[in-house]
């Protein structure tokens, strides 16, 4: 068989779920989120995961140094949901670049690399260092709720956070994207201000501040009190800041990978109306490990009932179609 | 670039054969299970989704396996809200089902008298490591401060530096002696701690050179397992547990302080664990 016909035939069993995110080709909107899924190796332990199902996979967040993190606990549930802080343990920037990269399957997927530094300068270094690395992209992460250096120190204020954007555009010719905190009284002004900056992507959101106490000792949960909260209690607050954030990013044209609670091909339709260009997912895979296949599966059932256009055409269709009609139905 | 940690860890709808209630709340559900039931070794654990609604899996130790039948065995007790809906479970049920995970324990050939210590929520792994190991013939320390969940009989089988007392009947029957402990007052169980018994019988050992320490258990327990294993010159190996979110070592949410030749660590309980050397854990500052 051609390969062109064997294109067609692999059409006809499932429409494609590409898309393009700052001028990078995902196999699937589906991105993996940093923290959740190690170095990328990892999850591959179970069998039948393959990263070939997600669109991109974003490692864990990495520092100039090693870091050994935060001490226990580290995770705890709550209703619909989890907390953790686990204070960006990383082997530092230098094992992840020499020891790490050269071990992943660049064909599988695309890598993200996610880079926290507690000063300008740090950040401008990380992003110089994965520069010249063959991760795909690098991802911001200005909102980490779980040190105290960096972290929302950063992603809490605006115009900080434009100039740790401001930085890393200067040191790196790599898709850039920008997580943003939801811990803060405007997200969308500080969305505003990165894109201002030169950022070429928004992950929107990261986790919430909250914690946990023990009723029988008297003492938090979580050993650094303080964590982030994921999983289907925050996805309405997520969803809400993906809507309100691509207000402002849509006219430039800078694409969002929303995230937060989302656990069904149902939440991940959701933030693609909501303005996302791609999806991430992250606690539902610690429950649901096969999640990324089951979502994919689901899109494509999407597509074909929408008219098996692109993901990012039938979005815009729906919407369009939703807005027209001025009511609140989708189609 | 080595590819031998992929496909490990499976994923089954594992059917619910039996729930057999036990006292106190306690439970022993048999699960089918084939994959899972292939590979589990003594002190590999499941991560189990009790429930839809609930966000977490639950980490939960093997404690038989039988793999010809394709079942294993979990022993827990109803607690909170996952080990709740486990408790209702019946047969017939299915459960999302993600293991064996973990290094489990590895008894050195040199060191052939083993002394394994399981206490409340920890005698899971140490019951499948003394059915393993009964050929060779460990002493089993049991405590607990709510009734035994299994059968209790006299000890028939003498240990020097122990005294008489109920021993489990499953563990009796296999040749295995065994002592039971409890502060609860319960029949025939020595009033005190597990580790108040080890300290008598390696006080009685003249050759601690062949001794190993095998333990699970609460933290002050398997704190007190570590100091006994210095005290005594004595290695120990100790299955951790630790509140835990992905089971495959993606998230870090589960790691703990190990000290390693490379200086202070943040080792991961689900796959860097949940056995580590009582030498390298408890000790080191946390970070």
């Amino acid at each position: 068989m051609s390969n062109a016909a064997a294109a067609r035939q692999s059409q006809e069993v499932r429409p494609s779920l590409a898309v393009d995110l700052c001028g990078l080709t995902l196999a699937s909107p589906v991105v993996l989120l940093s923290g959740c899924v190690g170095f990328g190796e990892e999850y591959t332990r179970v069998a039948g995961f393959d990263n070939r199902d997600a669109g991109a996979i974003c490692l864990k967040g990495t520092t100039l140094e090693p870091r050994l993190g935060n001490p226990p606990h580290r995770v705890h549930e709550t209703p619909c949901g989890m907390l953790n802080s686990i204070g960006l343990q990383n082997p530092g920037s230098r094992e992840v670049i020499e020891g790490i990269l050269p071990a992943l399957d660049f064909a599988e997927t695309r890598f993200f690399a996610n880079i926290a530094g507690a000063t300008l300068g740090e950040y401008a270094e990380l992003a110089r260092r994965f520069d010249d690395s063959p991760v795909d992209a690098i991802e911001i992460n200005i909102s980490c709720p779980n040190v105290e250096e960096g972290g929302l120190i950063f992603g809490n204020d605006p115009v900080m956070s434009a100039r740790v954007v401001e930085v890393c555009r200067r040191a790196t010719a790599k898709p850039l994207f920008t997580k943003l905190s939801p811990n803060q009284t405007d997200v969308a002004e500080n969305a505003r201000r990165c894109i201002e900056a030169g950022t070429d992507g928004l992950a929107v959101v990261n986790t919430f501040v909250g914690m946990a106490i023990d009723v029988e000792t008297g003492r938090p949960v979580i050993g650094a009190v303080r964590a982030g909260l994921s999983g289907p209690a925050i996805k309405p607050l997520a969803l809400h800041l993906v809507y309100q954030v691509h207000k402002v990013a849509a006219p430039h044209g800078v694409p969002i990978i929303g995230q937060g609670g989302v656990a069904s091909t149902e939440d991940a339709i959701e933030f693609l109306l909501a303005g996302a260009s791609a999806v991430g997912i992250g606690t539902a895979l610690f429950y649901d490990p096969l999640v990324c296949r089951k979502v994919n599966e689901g899109l494509a059932e999407w597509l074909v009932r929408r008219g098996a256009g692109g993901v990012a055409e039938t979005a815009q269709s729906v919407r369009a179609a939703a807005a027209g009609g001025g009511g609140g139905r989708t189609g | 670039m080595s590819r031998a940690h992929r496909g490990t860890i499976f994923l089954e709808e594992a059917e619910v054969i039996e729930n057999d209630r036990r006292p106190a709340g306690q439970h022993v559900l048999r699960m089918r299970s084939p994959a899972v039931a292939a590979r589990a070794e003594p002190g590999s654990f499941v991560h189990l989704r009790c429930g839809a609604s609930l966000a977490m899996r639950r980490p939960m130790s093997v404690m038989r396996a039988d793999r010809a039948e394709g079942w294993f065995d979990l022993l827990f007790k109803e607690v909170g809200a996952g080990t709740g809906l486990l408790a209702r479970c019946g047969r017939g049920d299915r459960l999302s089902v993600l293991g064996p995970i973990g290094r489990g324990f590895s008894p050195s050939p040199e060191r052939p008298r083993r002394l394994l210590l399981g206490g409340g929520v920890g005698i899971p792994p140490i019951v499948f490591l003394a059915e393993h190991l009964a050929a060779s013939r460990p002493v089993v320390l049991m405590g607990s401060e709510v009734p035994f969940p299994f059968d209790l009989r006299p000890s028939s089988i003498p240990e020097a530096g122990l005294p008489a007392g109920a021993a489990l009947g499953c563990l009796e029957a296999a040749g295995v002696p065994s002592r039971t402990a409890s502060r609860a007052g319960l029949p025939g169980c020595f009033d005190g701690l597990v580790t108040d018994l080890a300290r008598g019988w390696l006080g009685v050992r003249s050759s601690r050179q062949r001794v190993e320490l095998f333990a699970c258990g609460p933290e002050p327990m398997l704190r007190a397992v570590a100091e006994l294993g210095r005290e005594f010159g004595v290695p120990s190996q100790l299955a951790l547990e630790e509140h835990m979110a992905c089971g495959t070592g993606g998230c870090a949410g589960c790691n703990v302080l190990v000290r390693t030749p490379a200086g202070p660590a943040m080792k991961r309980v689900c796959v860097d664990g949940p056995v580590f050397d009582g030498a390298s854990v408890f000790g080191a500052a946390t970070p």
